[in-house]
């Protein structure tokens, strides 16, 4: 695979009692009672610019710019300074965990590999319960309650980004024409469910869908991320070479508690993108005559049977688009190493499994798991469809909390099925993915963390004795040389001598 | 910052689990549901009621 990936979870963050309750200060507070050894607010921003359009050109202003300076207005009549409010931590796994305005954010490290993502995902759970621990023990009689999902039910939604850092040969047009298909109908098996219809700002009306996100896209591409959200975004910064790398940034995604349905997310996404790469040519993809009616239509459709018309008047069904892709990766794919091989498997099983019987998939995936527990429920107490109940049950599918969180008490059950084994998953603790540059950022952090200057994803700005060292991230991608620069920072007596890094440079 | 007693090292995927057969099956045969309706019943029923959140990216 010639592709890296990672993830960005936006958090929900409530109390017990949450009434006059101030978002953005409890995201805060979060993200400062972290203990997770790492650097805190040596986050450079300056580096940072979202509105360059992979179209090929820089857009003056994105839709939300003027929700973000009134939010910095409101901001700054806080005491804390702006870094003060970020809180920015970089973790000793190369994570970062951050306040993103209202949301406490947790951004994965790069990954290689499947296992690792679903490690350093875990990771980040378990460091955010950790945080709603500490801050609970400050007010017990009002614990914090953290959730993993993308909407408050009454129109407000938060993302779960991925990021697939991938090679710049595959022009854009291609990319972004070929891709949307497939992102309309992989709700099928990555969808998270939601008791509720909603518009921007607002609820609609009661019923069941399998997708959290689907309700609050309008453009088929764009730049923006908050406002009229794209089926395809559009931001150009790759955080590494410019004109090797492309980071393609999708932010159509739920945030997944199920493990598996993760792994198929992440894993499917990669594959479709790598016989892309590949050379799978654009006039056997897909494409569905109205995108954006369509990814609705599939979400919502109450009889899971998912069809849709492709241009030209055809109808399909999401099943048949994704065996479309299916077919894709396996001609332009044929040589994957096994754990790309069990997503080929596993993809067409959960498709064909959703075809015979949608709620047997109630193993693997969220939508059908959390729509099984909650009807299961409903009829046991004669709920009414629109009771609001359910849509606080659907709330505690997602609350990252192993005692009281319903997908947790699927697991301890032995609910779902596993993409890898749960102590492989689990028993890491905060170690960065060793083929990445991620192992290389996160050994720095581990063991100079005290003379980090600054550190963006592609770069480590570091204090030496007299001089400052800069670690040049943005071409560290052979395995061989990030192997080489780990044992020279494990023998390294001072700081100074990360000098001698192929990478590095004094400045 | 000087070495935590702690060295994870970085992590190498295990031989288990995702292979070319695919995921496994669940460890449980039959779940025990009665034990997660009473944490349902817990669930407060106006939660989702009073949860208000900034709209993110």
């Amino acid at each position: 695979m010639d592709i890296q990936f990672g993830t960005e979870t936006e958090i929900g963050i409530s109390r017990a009692i949450p009434e006059n309750l101030d978002v953005v200060a409890e995201s805060i507070a979060l993200v400062r009672s972290a203990t997770a050894p790492g650097v805190r607010m040596r986050w450079d921003y300056s580096c940072e610019d979202p509105h360059c359009d992979a179209r090929g050109f820089r857009v003056k202003e994105l839709l939300q710019d003027t929700d973000e300076a009134n939010y910095f207005a409101q901001d700054a009549q806080r005491t804390l300074t702006f870094h003060e409010i970020k809180s920015d931590l970089v973790l000793r796994n190369g994570a970062r965990f951050y306040n993103d305005h209202a949301h406490p954010e947790y951004c994965t490290p790069e990954c290689s590999t499947l296992l690792e993502i679903l490690q350093q995902d875990y990771a980040g759970d378990s460091v955010l319960m950790a945080c709603a621990k500490a801050l609970t023990q400050q007010s017990p009689n009002n614990p914090v309650l953290l959730y993993k999902n993308n909407t408050d039910f009454c129109g407000h939604s938060y993302g779960c980004h991925e990021n697939y850092l991938m090679p710049r040969t595959l022009s854009w047009d291609v990319l972004s024409q070929a891709i949307i298909a497939f992102f309309v109908t992989r709700q099928i098996y990555c969808g998270a469910g939601k008791y509720g219809w909603e518009e921007e700002d607002k609820f609609v009306k009661h019923g069941f869908q399998i997708s959290q996100r689907a309700d609050f896209f309008s453009e088929l591409q764009s730049v923006d991320t908050m406002q009229r959200r794209p089926i395809v975004n559009t931001r150009d910064e790759p955080h590494a070479n410019n004109d090797r790398f492309r980071r393609f940034h999708v932010i159509i995604g739920d945030s997944n508690l199920s493990l598996y349905s993760n792994y198929l997310k992440i894993g499917t996404t990669s594959l479709v993108l790598q016989a892309l790469l590949n050379g799978a040519p654009l006039e056997r993809v897909p494409r569905v005559a109205d995108p954006l009616h369509a990814l609705k239509s599939i979400s919502r459709d109450h009889t899971w049977r998912w069809i849709c018309r492709e241009i030209g008047g055809t109808k399909v069904t999401a099943i048949d688009i994704q065996r479309v892709y299916l077919q894709l990766v396996k001609e332009f794919c044929p040589s994957l190493e096994p754990e790309w091989k069990g997503v080929v498997t596993a993809w067409e099983k959960v498709l064909n499994d959703l075809e015979k019987d949608p709620l047997s998939t109630s193993d693997r995936l969220d939508w059908s798991a959390k729509h099984k527990l909650i009807e299961h429920f409903r009829e046991s107490e004669s709920l009414e469809p629109d009771n609001p109940w359910l849509r606080s049950l659907d709330l505690s599918y997602h609350l990252l909390d192993r005692e009281q969180g319903l997908f947790y008490g699927l697991m301890e059950q032995g609910a779902f099925r596993l993409p890898f084994s749960f102590d492989e998953i689990t028993c890491h603790s905060l170690c960065p993915p060793a083929s990445t540059r991620a192992a290389v950022r996160g050994r720095c952090i581990e063991k100079f963390g005290s003379a980090v200057h600054a550190t963006q994803w592609d770069y480590i700005l570091v204090h030496g004795s007299h001089k400052k060292i800069e670690l040049d991230l943005r071409n560290l991608f052979d395995a061989n040389v990030i192997r080489h620069a780990l044992k020279v920072i494990s023998a390294a007596q001072s700081v100074d001598e990360l000098a001698q890094l192929p990478f590095a440079k004094i400045v | 910052m000087p070495d935590r007693i702690q060295k994870p090292q970085p992590t190498v995927p295990g031989p288990g689990g995702g292979g070319g057969d695919g995921p496994r099956s669940p460890q449980v045969e039959k779940p025990n549901t009665d034990e997660l309706l009473k944490r349902m019943r817990k669930v407060d029923p106006d939660q989702a009621k009073r949860y208000r959140q900034r709209t993110g990216q």
